[in-house]
């Protein structure tokens, strides 16, 4: 009560102070927020990357994400004997949406809503994502028709599509047949269409393979016996397009490893014989890639929370060092009637740690709501910015606490070391 | 003959007040108080009297002699347990009377018993009794700045009271306040000596207070006089 009173005397300035906190504790609170939306979506992306070997086609540019589209099934399938592996799949995955020439890329915290293709007929698991959950309906499979999709959540909230819904992906039209649990990562954003119906909607894309599959076609109805009167040129070209198979469209493929074998070894193994064909990515390099970059990114959140915080401590020690010059006489006082140094300590680190508690509460208090207010906003779109999780706003307040003792402690120890004869003196 | 309760012999203080000047504020006092005892410490201004004062409350330590407080060698108590002592066995009434300004006139009494170790359930009521027998039991839960001159050394007294001390040290208890008042202080002061035994030494440059006292101890240049 009495650190409450002493607060009270110095209104403006106790104001101030808690004011410095409160901007501190608000900042790590929303930072901290972000930081574990982030976290969570990259841990899942993490759980996915390093639960299978990832292939793609050589000359996939990563920075760009430039796809030739090519990974001849022939390759997928050579892999799929190599020493280890115990399934390969060969997957495309294209935006739901079509580009906008006229409208610039829009920047957004969530992914894209993005087509991902599903080899119904394949016996392929992600070692750490074997089932997703479903809210509605089932996620496709075997005996699911052509034209059965089934949406990540954030995808159904943003374009408002229901369990059996028709609905047009790129001018073809399609019928929900599951609507899937929130996973807080990648899913969320798919739409899981069959491998063949993907693959025609990819080839569509794509003016160059469109051409290819065009030519293949018109290349299949020229018998042996016309081909053999044109030139040679031409029959070379002819050849070339009727060697062109839609199998051979992925963007990607996926590959496990046998029970037991050394995921590393299976890299090694599909390097060593197809490095000249396609591009290996290794679970364990994948890993150690995303847990630097995510640290890097905690870094820099955290990092600014805590730039904000400091600041925040300084101005509480330089509150407590003036709040202790003026009651200089009141700790005489408490001294001369029996008053331990210990006791005076306690008493002034005690307070700083009520004054940043106070702020604490209070720019908890704020980041939540601003949060709150933020998320509910993106919520209809699925792509909430923050996560808030009890346990850290626990340690928020623990925290604000904790660094306000800090600041109060080299204060309250030099007024636990005032000489009480000239503590009283200063009448 | 009544115990001693403070024995003091060859105090000797000096302050530096700069590089080349030396305050000798005591020079070899002598002084003896028994239990029960009324006494005022006179002298004229500068002569040592509030010095003498802070050494026998152990607010600050003499250069040379030696102290016993209640049978105890003070001489060489560090700082850091000269609490304790403080706390227990020394009441202390000083002339601005000196009370926290946050707190209450009761919760001012109750502190002091927080550091004379006194048990929570007890403080509360200690202070009570205190503040009635100085006559401001209807005023317990006003704050110092809410009362006069003469109320607030009332609390002061309660307070130096709280622990049963061995001797109250008094520094210009009067110093603050006008005649009337100064003399209702001092009749409580008397009281207190008369009816509860309790050992006072009152520094003081009043001659009223000082012939209100059974013994004077007169100090003239930091010496006995």
């Amino acid at each position: 009560m009495e650190i409450l009173r002493n607060m009270w005397r110095r209104k403006f300035r106790t104001f101030l102070t808690v004011t410095g906190i409160a901007v501190g504790i608000f900042a790590f609170t929303v930072m901290g927020s972000m930081a574990l939306k982030l976290n969570k979506m990259i841990d899942g992306g993490k759980k996915y990357i390093t639960g299978q070997i990832t292939i793609m086609p050589k000359g996939t540019d990563f920075v760009s994400g430039q796809m030739s589209g090519m990974l001849p099934i022939d390759t997928l399938n050579k892999i799929a004997k190599v020493d280890g592996v115990e399934a390969v799949e060969g997957s495309v995955s294209l935006s739901v949406d079509e580009p906008n020439p006229d409208e610039p890329v829009a920047m957004s915290m969530g992914t894209p809503a993005t087509i991902y293709s599903l080899d119904t007929n394949s016996n392929f698991k992600n070692k750490n994502w074997e089932t997703l959950d479903m809210k509605e309906g089932k996620l496709i499979d075997k005996d699911s028709a052509d034209n059965d999709i089934s949406i990540g959540s954030t995808v159904a909230l943003d374009k408002n599509w229901k369990l059996g819904d028709t609905v047009k992906i790129r001018g073809r039209e399609f019928k929900v047949a599951g609507i899937l649990e929130k996973t807080m990562t990648g899913p969320d954003s798919y739409v899981f269409i069959k491998l063949p119906v993907a693959r025609e909607m990819y080839i569509d894309s794509n003016p160059f393979l469109k051409s290819l599959r065009d030519r293949a076609s018109e290349a299949a109805n020229i018998s042996d016996a016309e081909l053999k009167k044109l030139s040679e040129e031409t029959r070379n070209q002819i050849l070339q397009a009727k060697a062109f198979k839609v199998e051979d469209v992925s963007t990607g493929a996926s590959a496990s490893w046998k029970e037991g074998v050394d995921p590393e070894a299976v890299v090694a193994r599909i390097k060593d014989q197809y490095k000249d064909e396609v591009v290996v990515l290794s679970p364990k390099k994948m890993g150690e890639t995303i847990d630097k970059a995510s640290a890097t990114m905690n870094a820099i959140i955290y990092g600014a929370a805590m730039l904000a915080l400091i600041v925040g401590i300084f101005s509480i020690t330089n509150t407590m060092i003036m709040s202790i010059s003026e009651r200089t006489k009141e700790i005489g006082i408490k001294k001369a009637i029996g008053a331990s140094g210990k006791s005076i300590s306690l008493e002034y680190t005690l307070e700083a740690g009520v004054i940043s508690l106070i702020g604490g509460f209070i720019g908890m208090g704020i980041g939540i709501l601003s949060i709150s207010i933020i998320n509910s906003k993106m919520a209809s779109k699925g792509a909430e910015i923050f996560l808030i999780e009890p346990a850290f706003l626990v340690e928020v307040v623990i925290f604000s606490f904790v660094i306000g003792i800090i600041a109060g402690i080299i204060p309250a120890m030099r007024a636990s070391k005032l000489r009480v004869v000239e503590a009283i003196r200063e009448l | 003959m009544n115990k001693v309760i403070i024995e003091a012999r060859g105090l000797k203080k000096s302050y530096k007040m700069s590089k080349t000047n030396t305050v000798r504020a005591l020079d070899g006092i002598d002084i003896v108080i028994n239990e029960g005892d009324f006494s005022a410490i006179v002298g004229p201004s500068g002569c040592g009297k509030s010095t003498l004062m802070h050494i026998l409350g152990l607010l600050d330590r003499p250069d040379e002699g030696q102290i016993t407080i209640d049978g105890v060698d003070v001489s060489k108590l560090k700082d850091k347990l000269a609490y304790k002592l403080r706390a227990q066995k020394i009441g202390f009434i000083f002339q601005g009377f000196n009370l926290i300004p946050t707190l209450t006139a009761v919760e001012n009494v109750v502190l002091a018993g927080k550091y004379g170790g006194m048990k929570l359930a007890d403080r509360k009521k200690r202070a009570v009794e205190l503040l009635q027998l100085v006559g401001l039991k209807d005023r317990m839960n006003h704050n110092p700045n809410e009362l006069s001159g003469g109320q607030q050394q009332r609390v002061a007294i309660a307070r130096a009271l709280m622990n049963n001390p061995t001797v109250i040290l008094a520094d210009e208890p009067t110093g603050e306040l006008d005649s009337k008042t100064s003399l209702e202080i001092i009749d409580i002061l008397k009281k207190l000596n008369k009816e509860n035994k309790q050992t006072f030494l009152i520094v003081t440059h009043n001659t009223e207070v000082a012939e209100a006292c059974k013994k004077t101890i007169r100090l003239r240049d930091g010496k006995n006089a």
